[in-house]
């Protein structure tokens, strides 16, 4: 705690720029392809197939198995030298029947290409439909859909991969409308399973029918006495075919997902509600009051009183703990603003926020970053195409004091070599136990946030012997 | 009956070719699974690409020296946090990584100029790093970057550095291998030769083929000193860029992981007449074997018997200890090759545990000469095994344990069955008298969890109760 | 001796090399002649008790191979420290034989001709 800080700044900016540096020093996300697997897996009876070397699936399974202690399901064309010459069309075509021979279940394989076979110029679509030539002459029967996923790796990143694949496995499986479902569709963005959860029980408190696109529930899979394998995504291919029907969609994530709302809206006329992702009250305030007034349902009691839990905890916490602080954020930029908004409510100070890739001129336009201009009191300064080593060099360079630090486990030695508290959120979270099970979203998520924070703040002060007598009493 | 078509497998029968099960009286003579050969797309390997085989097992171990990943983000950041190689200088290995973050328009137009803008940021954000290795990635590969060229302009450009270039795109080989074999070719070709060491022993050594492996080199090192011996290199744990390029004045190459690094033992043999001595690292006697004909080449032979004896009076009861309990178990090994043949041999010997199955990510034929000379009869020797082969496998042999990476750990928890960490170790070194001990416990604390027994437990069916572990203190 | 001792003694040496050594399993052909020579000639060296020349750095390589398989050919099987010295040389050229035949002669092993290492 600073004591006697002053805390009147005249004149409050926020400055947003991009990183000046042209290569990365300890990159924010991975590649495109990383995050068109991750959307891939959300997906039931579903493995995504990676064109490209091995390594863009093996390392990809390795870090989803890291953040949720789980395997998932990927294959790889093994790309080698002969397709780099010849082109690797045969390796789909090869590897597609592979998959549908060996796994009789399997419904949905999207086909998600990389540098090397975006460079190489493979054509997908074509390759699909000699796939489903062959694929219609050994199984007359069965529908396997297989999605064109074009994620070259040296465009945007696993922020724009995820959203390119959820759109291309919607363009690929959803059917015109027919019969209105009276459902929601839900995009909530690249969360955790907890956040699914939250959602799913927010929606059923409610009594509104929804579908959350991905289903990333069973992500926190059990070790059953039949010893049953259940890690998989649970949207279904019925969901995708059926969201046309939908009521509506929510996007809550504008650069996950937030296309396929836009898509289905323009496709079907399934009207599309672009939200602030539900992070902190407001923007929870702001979903439910919107979900309440697209389908009539009010706002139940339930919710009103977690919400009004979260605020007691939140209100113990906030001017006598957090106010003042200053904090880093970096991640998905979805999930930097929100916890940015989410800060201010609390009284934490956000002072830099870093969100990755080359998406620059988007992130420019964004009313929420444009919108913390009114709502901060000191400066803040927000970098895009950023790396974890504008953090760091701001840091060891005594150009940027913080008292936090949030963002994902690839961050770790920040906040560890420079004594800096850290909260990890985000993906991945692998230096800590369970994380992906809790919620960040919604009330329950931002008083499990907050109260994460205090006790990391407090051990902190307990480890560095920093006024640990302040909680002698509390 | 000897090679095995798995039914998972019926549908691609080439991998028939792959799977050898040990009868009485036969040798490699009759069967030798074909090994280092081509995956077939869509099996869900298990293997990674050459640019990992270079950047992340061997060129990324080295403790002050900057990895230039010369492509996308992606190759950078997925080859960041995936490996427990410490350092005696902070960890600087493990804490960075650098990319290029090759665009769309680099691809289009050539990446030369963003690679030497990023190598020369990385040398200015960090003026105190004077060594760097280079990797070309897919794309870069693709589009015919001169790296080489780069790197020459650069060195030339600031005097006090030097440059390695490693040309090793993801899709050339069949897997990690080839990384293995070109950085250890050009290393040798480029780079050994170009400094001299100071001689401070009569006795001098290089040790090729450790990565210290949660301290694996640092712990052998501790018996190097008492011996007197002089290490010029290890490759590559712990090292300076610059020990690696005085290893031509070692009198002896040991070598403990020939599959990622016989290569340069054996250029180092042909060039500069170094003798080759392949040793076991892992494993209590043959731990004491090695020290045995090092000590027996040099003419230090006592030296060798009393640090045998030290050691073996210090963990001696303590393995055996656990060699009472872990008697008779099962063990399948899924690492990445050599560790098939290091392990088998000396889990028997030394612990009394039967290995069942072992399937190698990237092990060559030589691999499987060796392992199979050494492992059980009745025993399943698998090249590139893929995840519904891992399941035909367990079902067939039913290990107590599985020595294996996390991801696949992950999947195997599902069966009830544990994991112990076969590349990174859960709590190393694993090598030498110590680390065995070390393995010994791991092993042991993993046969022994109750909780794979709880999880058999239905507790819906009343008679269903947890076997009862006989497990002590150790 | 008759063959057939011969034979299951042979047997007991290849089982020990197949299991404990890695010498015979070097990359190539010609280095797997050159250990499978090297070695076993220190080996009958010092079991006939003759001096080894220990002049190159090879020399002390394929000594102290020899060495370590030396001593403990002589603990696990006590039959050696009878053998004469035409026994030696009978067996170390029958454990050649086996030698060469499994790591190079028959061997499957596709690498084995490699022009690079």
């Amino acid at each position: 705690m600073s004591d006697c800080e002053t805390l009147v700044n005249p004149s409050p900016e926020v400055k947003v720029s991009a990183k000046a540096r042209g290569g990365v020093i300890n990159p924010m996300y991975d590649c495109q392809p990383a995050g068109a697997q991750y959307a891939g897996i959300g997906v039931t009876d579903c493995i995504p197939l990676v064109h490209g070397g091995q390594g863009c699936s093996m390392f990809v399974r390795l870090l989803f198995a890291q953040h949720f202690k789980e395997n998932f399901d990927i294959a790889s064309t093994s790309l080698h030298e002969e397709s780099a010459v010849f082109g690797g069309v045969r390796r789909v075509e090869e590897g597609v029947m592979v998959l549908a021979k060996r796994y009789p279940e399997l419904r949905v394989i999207p086909i998600i290409t990389t540098c090397s076979t975006e460079v190489i110029g493979d054509d997908i679509e074509g390759t699909i439909r000699s796939c489903q030539k062959a694929l219609k002459a050994e199984f007359p029967e069965r529908e396997l859909y297989l999605a064109p996923v074009h994620t070259p790796s040296f465009k945007g990143s696993q922020v724009t991969g995820y959203s390119e694949c959820v759109l291309s496995m919607f363009k690929t499986i959803a059917k015109e409308k027919t019969q209105p479902n009276g459902k929601l569709n839900i995009f909530p963005g690249w969360v955790n399973p907890g956040d699914v959860i939250l959602l799913k029980r927010y929606m059923k408190e409610m009594g509104v029918d929804a579908k959350i696109f991905m289903d990333t529930e069973n992500f926190d899979s059990p070790m059953m006495p039949d010893k049953a394998v259940e890690v998989q995504g649970q949207t279904t291919v019925e969901d995708i075919m059926d969201s046309a029907n939908a009521l509506a969609t929510f996007a809550l994530a504008r650069y996950e997902g937030g296309t396929t709302g836009a898509w289905l809206e323009k496709t079907f006329e399934v009207p599309n509600h672009l939200m602030s992702t539900p992070y902190g009250i407001a923007n929870t305030d702001a979903l439910l009051r919107k979900i309440s007034e697209v389908t009539g349902k009010p706002i139940p009691e339930s919710l009103v009183r977690e919400r009004g839990i979260a605020l007691d905890a939140l209100a113990d916490l906030a001017h006598m703990f957090f106010a003042n602080k200053k904090v880093a954020i970096y991640g998905h930029p979805d999930l930097v603003i929100g916890l940015a908004e989410f800060c201010l409510e609390v009284e934490l100070e956000p002072v830099l926020l870093l969100i990755g890739d080359d998406q620059g001129s988007k992130y420019k336009k964004d009313p929420r970053i444009k919108a913390l201009q009114d709502k901060v009191h000191f400066d803040m300064e927000v970098v895009h195409n950023a790396d974890l080593w504008e953090l760091e060099s701001r840091i060891t360079k005594g150009e940027l004091k913080v008292d936090l630090i949030m963002g994902h486990s690839k961050g770790r030695y920040i906040a560890i070599y420079n004594n800096i508290p850290m909260v990890r959120v985000g993906f991945p979270t692998f230096d800590r136990a369970g994380l992906y099970r809790k919620p960040t979203m919604g009330y329950q998520g931002a008083m499990e946030l907050a109260e994460n924070i205090a006790n990391t703040l407090f051990a902190h002060m307990e480890y560095t012997k920093d006024k640990e007598w302040i909680l002698n009493t509390w | 009956m000897p090679m095995v078509l798995l039914k998972c497998d019926k549908d691609i029968p080439e991998r028939e070719k792959h799977i050898y099960l040990k009868a009485p009286d036969e040798d490699t003579r009759e069967y030798l699974p074909i090994a280092n050969a081509a995956t077939i797309p869509g099996t869900l390997s298990e293997r990674g690409c050459a640019f990992c085989g270079a950047k992340l097992v061997i060129g990324g171990v080295l403790k002050d020296t900057i990895q230039m990943i010369h492509g996308p983000i992606g190759c950078a950041y997925d080859t960041w946090h995936t490996k427990r190689y410490p350092t005696d200088n902070g960890h600087f290995n493990m804490k960075y990584v650098w990319s290029t973050d090759m665009k769309e328009s680099h691809i289009v137009f050539g990446g030369e100029k963003r690679l030497e803008q990023s190598m020369n940021e990385a040398f200015d954000e960090m003026p105190e790093v004077k060594r760097m290795i280079v990797y070309t990635t897919c794309p870069t590969a693709l589009i015919g970057d001169d790296i080489k060229a780069v790197a020459k302009k650069v060195m030339k450009d600031r005097p006090d550095v030097d440059v390695f270039t490693v040309e090793c795109p993801g899709f050339s080989g069949v897997s990690q291998s080839k990384g293995h074999h070109v950085l250890n070719i050009g290393w040798v070709n480029e780079k050994v030769g170009t400094l001299e060491p100071e001689i401070t022993s009569e006795y001098t050594m290089n040790f090729i083929g450790d990565f210290n492996i949660q301290g694996d080199t640092q712990l052998l090192q501790t018996y190097w000193d008492r011996l007197g011996i002089q290490v010029i290199g290890h490759f590559t744990g712990n090292a300076n860029y610059d020990d690696l390029r005085k290893m031509h004045r070692a009198k002896l190459n040991v070598v403990n992981c020939a599959r990622s690094s016989g290569y340069i033992a054996n250029e180092l043999k042909k060039q500069y007449g170094i003798p080759r001595l392949d040793i076991d690292s892992w494993g209590f006697s043959y731990m004491a074997e090695g020290v045995r004909k090092i000590c027996a080449f040099f003419g230090i032979e006592e030296r060798g018997e009393q640090l045998i004896a030290e050691e073996e009076a210090k963990w001696k009861p303590k393995l055996d200890w656990y060699k009472e309990r872990l008697k008779g178990k099962k063990m399948a090994i899924w690492t990445g090759g050599p560790r098939l043949w290091h392990w088998t041999k000396s889990v028997e010997d030394d612990l009394g545990i039967k290995v069942v199955a072992m399937s190698s990510k990237f092990g060559h034929e030589e691999d499987f000469e060796k392992v199979i000379a050494r492992g059980q009869e009745g025993t399943y020797y698998i090249d590139d095994g893929n995840e519904l082969e891992f399941f035909e496998i367990i079902d067939l042999v039913k290990p107590d344990v599985i020595f294996t990476g996390p991801r696949v750990g992950e999947l195997v928890k599902k069966l009830h069955i544990p994991y112990v960490n076969g590349h990174g170790y859960h709590n190393g070194p694993y090598m030498g008298f110590e680390g065995f001990v070390n393995l010994a416990r791991d092993t042991y604390n993993a046969v022994y969890n109750p909780l794979a027994g709880l999880a058999g437990v239905d507790i819906r069916v009343p008679e269903q109760v947890a076997p009862i572990l006989l497990r002590e203190a150790a | 001796m008759t063959a057939e001792a011969l034979t299951d003694k042979v047997d007991d040496l290849y089982g020990y090399v197949q299991e404990r050594c890695l010498w015979h399993f070097s990359s190539r052909s010609w280095d797997r002649q050159e250990n499978i020579d090297g070695v076993l000639a220190k080996a009958g060296d010092m079991l006939t008790g003759r001096e080894p020349v220990l002049e190159s750095p090879n020399d002390r390589l394929q000594f102290a191979e020899a060495k370590s398989m030396v001593e403990d050919f002589r603990e696990r099987f006590p039959w050696l420290r009878e053998a004469g010295d035409e026994e030696i040389r009978q067996l170390l050229d029958g454990l050649k034989e086996r030698l060469v035949d499994i790591a190079i002669t028959q061997s499957h092993n596709r690498e084995l001709k490699h022009h690079l290492y």
